[in-house]
């Protein structure tokens, strides 16, 4: 998706009388690759597994790796935004427990399902509205900001649950567990939040391309002052970035408690640092000003591939964490070294 | 005749697509200040990257101190005794003086830690030596540009730098900075130093240079003893063609409508009360020495710093400035002196710059930006401006400063602003380049935009604008019209000495 659009935008770069600045031109065709780079890692690694793992490149496996990624998709997204404008999200992981748990408690209080959700996605926009105040109006760096608000978001929904899980009501699980297309057995049709993830990837990704508020996301991160000297309204973007990943994690939280059809106060522990390692593989820079959707989502999926493909091949969840830490630190590394080259 | 201390002789060096240095030689003596000039792209900066070791020459050879050296790295070049002090100050801001000295090379105790004793004696010493009064255990971050430049000048020294490369190093300082900073040059000279130095600044050559070499577009052109070269034939020499006046004639005169007034703008101790109007079709200067209040000042109008009182008012209306935005909305720019930091979001496109003060011009419904209207508008101000880049999509990083600057222009053009309030924008621009901003502001002035023009090279002033202001430690001092003015009557109002001839420190001068 990501590729086909770059080519053409070098195919209609209109040609500048280039005098003395010939050089500078590579540096955009590099950067068009690295993104081929790191689509093409995943589809190597996928058909890597499909010869490894018997039963990896199967449509049921896909279906299931395809719903599992989703909430790593989604809070990957959303933090991809903060990241951009230079700052990082770490509350998101208990923001999914928080949400989640807001929503069951809500159904079983006896609202209507989808208004118990809506209630959960408004407590996720809060958590990131607030990240932003804190980052905005009160300065505060947003490692420390969102750092705090990870602890305050879970030590909140620990205390109003008394660390319990508790079930919703059956027509909770809907949104996680039923699916679209179903044919036969052998294809299980595609579950709502794999739906709901494409649905986010497109709206966001548009968003953040094509829109003003999308540009001046990338100016804020790019360069800040400059950005506010150009009447741009850092304090108004930044609230918005931390607000989406709110709400992209509230999102995810939704759809977890849903598929498990019970609130999970403890779940989402780590998550964030998940989302953020999908967030950079796919080329996002911890220095803001540089990041897409389309590479947030690309790097979930060789996460989760990672993930599906290695307990298939029947290595232990350790050895999975350290080959994810291994594919943070070799596509930062890549970047690093084609960035020295140039 | 002095020895040669450094001899390069035919270096080449290419990059893919561009010849940066094409068989260019360059001799440097013993106890000599040897100027390096020519615009952007000439190689100047190349060569010195393949001197301090950064690049490898592709062809030629090098000569230092009669052998022939070829450096692998910057460490090797340095062990040398070739320093470089870039325009960018190298120094950590939290470190001391002297820590930043000997940055990477601590003397040790016998245990193995650090001697800050030492290290602060001889720190000491070096700075002596160079008669600058810096306390080596003081945080850099507490001095001043021009001192910080001392604190890197000494660094070099502290390795034996027999060869001193400075480039564009008085592009951040004022004018008495400067004299100190010239000061030392002359007593590094009369140690046997050989210094190569980079400016942009012709004019304060003189007050230094011995000898003068100029590049152009890669090649070796000329070298001449400075005193033997005047100024029209070195500019000729630099740009390859004629430049019959540094600056463009002023066509047209300011009106009688007054675009904006300012009135007694307060802004803690920068700015003590300052008040002044601007016309319509106007170029007003704003000089000074550094530290005087003029960035403030103009940072205070747009909103980019609060006032502590004062009124903006235009065309008879009282505007609520509170942030850029306000200023913008009431076509007010200002473009910063620091391009980089304050003006352009360098990891972002071209077109992305261009349109970045005035989105909504290009967005159709509900926030969408149009791809297609973006770039034509961004055609449009590449031509108009004649901004050299390989394509629209160019990201900025890349181009050179003079093509950056025209782009903040371009991005504030775009937002049809009325009022532009330029700050030292022809810092670090070489001069072909410079003479086309100048151009720039000249037409602007002359479609009716009220431009401010901030610098702190006088004969700009001079040369480009309509009437001046001049302050002195954030207060107006004197409102002269440029035509019935001087340098040295500005510089006296500008070091708070009242007019020329009169004896009173700080006198008001009316308009």
């Amino acid at each position: 998706m990501k590729g086909s659009s770059m080519s053409n935008e070098i195919a209609q770069e209109p040609a500048i009388a280039a005098k003395d600045e010939a050089p500078a031109g590579i540096g955009r065709k590099k950067f068009a690759l690295d993104r081929f780079v790191i689509f093409g890692a995943f589809v190597v690694l996928f058909i890597l597994f499909s010869v490894v793992a018997k039963n990896f490149f199967t449509m049921r496996n896909v279906l299931t790796l395809a719903l599992q990624t989703s909430t790593v998709t989604l809070m990957g997204i959303g933090v991809t935004f903060t990241i951009i404008t230079g700052g990082i999200d770490l509350s998101i992981g208990s923001v999914i427990a928080l949400t989640g748990t807001v929503a069951v408690i809500a159904a079983n209080a006896g609202m209507p399902i989808w208004l118990s959700m809506v209630m959960g996605l408004v407590s996720g926009i809060i958590c990131g509205f607030l990240n932003g105040i804190m980052v905005t109006g009160l300065r505060i760096p947003p490692f420390i900001a969102t750092l705090g608000m990870m602890m305050v978001a879970r030590g909140f929904v620990l205390t109003i649950t008394n660390a319990m899980s508790k079930p919703a009501p059956d027509a909770f699980g809907h949104l996680g567990n039923d699916t679209l297309f179903r044919l036969s057995s052998k294809f299980p049709g595609i579950g709502y939040p794999v739906f709901i993830m494409i649905a986010v990837a497109i709206v966001f990704g548009f968003f953040l391309r094509k829109t003003r508020i999308g540009r001046y996301t990338y100016a804020v991160g790019s360069n800040e002052e400059a950005s506010r000297l150009s009447g741009i309204k850092v304090s108004r973007i930044k609230v918005i970035a931390y607000s989406i990943s709110g709400f992209c994690a509230a999102l995810a939280g939704i759809i977890l408690a849903s598929r498990m059809v019970t609130s999970q106060p403890n779940g989402g522990i780590s998550y964030e640092l998940n989302a953020i390692a999908a967030s950079v593989i796919g080329g996002t820079s911890l220095m803001g000003g540089i990041g897409t959707v389309a590479g947030a989502v690309v790097g979930s999926f060789i996460i989760g591939v990672l993930g599906v493909g290695l307990t298939m091949s029947g290595a232990s969840f350790f050895v999975q964490q350290i080959a994810i830490g291994l594919v943070v630190i070799g596509s930062v590394s890549i970047d690093q070294i084609r960035y020295k080259k140039k | 005749m002095a020895e040669a201390l450094l001899e390069v002789e035919n270096v080449s060096k290419s990059f893919p697509g561009v010849q940066a240095l094409d068989a260019v030689s360059f001799e440097l003596r013993k106890g000599e200040v040897h100027a390096l000039v020519g615009e952007n792209g000439a190689g100047k900066s190349t060569l010195m990257k393949i001197l301090s070791g950064v690049y490898r020459p592709d062809s030629g050879r090098i000569v230092y101190k009669g052998r022939e050296v070829r450096f692998q790295n910057a460490r090797e070049s340095a062990e040398a005794g070739i320093g470089i002090i870039y325009q960018e100050l190298n120094l950590v801001p939290h470190l001391t003086v002297a820590q930043n000295i000997y940055i990477g090379r601590e003397p040790r105790s016998v245990l193995g830690y650090i001697d800050d004793r030492k290290m602060n004696v001889d720190a000491a010493r070096i700075l002596r030596e160079l008669n600058v009064d810096i306390d080596p255990a003081i945080k850099l971050n507490k001095l001043s540009i021009s001192k910080q430049q001392m604190v890197e000048i000494a660094k070099a020294l502290s390795k034996d730098s027999e060869v001193l490369i400075m480039d564009e190093p008085t592009s951040a300082l004022t004018e008495t900075e400067i004299d100190e900073l010239f000061k030392v040059i002359h007593r590094l000279r009369t140690r046997g130093v050989g210094i190569i130095y980079i400016s942009h600044r012709l004019d304060e050559l003189r007050h230094i240079v011995d000898r003068i070499t100029v590049f152009r577009d890669g090649r070796y052109i000329s070298t001449s003893d400075y005193a033997s070269i005047t100024m029209d034939e070195l500019i000729d020499k630099m740009v390859g063609r004629k430049l019959e006046n540094m600056f463009p004639v002023r066509r047209n005169a300011p009106t009688a409508r007054k675009l904006l007034e300012v009135r007694n703008i307060v802004h803690g101790k920068a700015l003590k009360g300052i008040s002044f109007d601007l016309y319509e079709g106007e170029i007003l200067g704003i000089a000074g020495l550094m530290g005087a209040g003029r960035s403030e000042l103009a940072r205070a109008v747009f909103g980019a710093d609060p006032r502590d009182s004062g009124d903006i008012i235009r065309e008879g209306r009282k505007l609520d400035i509170r942030s850029p935005a306000d200023a913008i909305r009431n076509g007010i720019a200002y473009l910063s002196e620091n391009r980089k930091e304050e003006g352009l979001a360098v990891k972002m496109r071209l077109d992305q710059n261009v349109t970045m003060a005035n989105l909504p011009e290009v967005s159709r419904r509900f926030g969408i930006i149009s791809g297609a209207r973006e770039l034509e508008a961004t055609r449009t101000y590449v031509e108009e401006l004649d901004i050299r880049t390989p394509s629209l999509l160019q990201v900025i990083n890349n181009l050179s400063g003079g093509n950056q600057q025209k782009v903040v222009i371009a991005k504030w053009l775009f937002r049809d602003s009325r009022i532009l309030i330029f700050d030292e924008p022809t810092r670090g621009i070489d001069v072909g380049a410079k003479y086309a901003i100048y151009e720039l502001i000249e037409r602007l002035a002359r479609e009716g935009v009220g431009v401010i023009f901030i610098s702190s090279e006088l004969p700009e002033i001079i040369g480009m604008t309509d009437r001046v202001l001049v302050l002195h430690e954030g207060r107006l001092t004197a409102t002269l019209r440029t035509a019935d003015t001087s340098q040295e009557e500005i510089l006296n109002y500008a070091a708070g000495l009242g007019a020329p001839g009169s004896s009173g420190a700080g006198t008001e001068a009316a308009r």
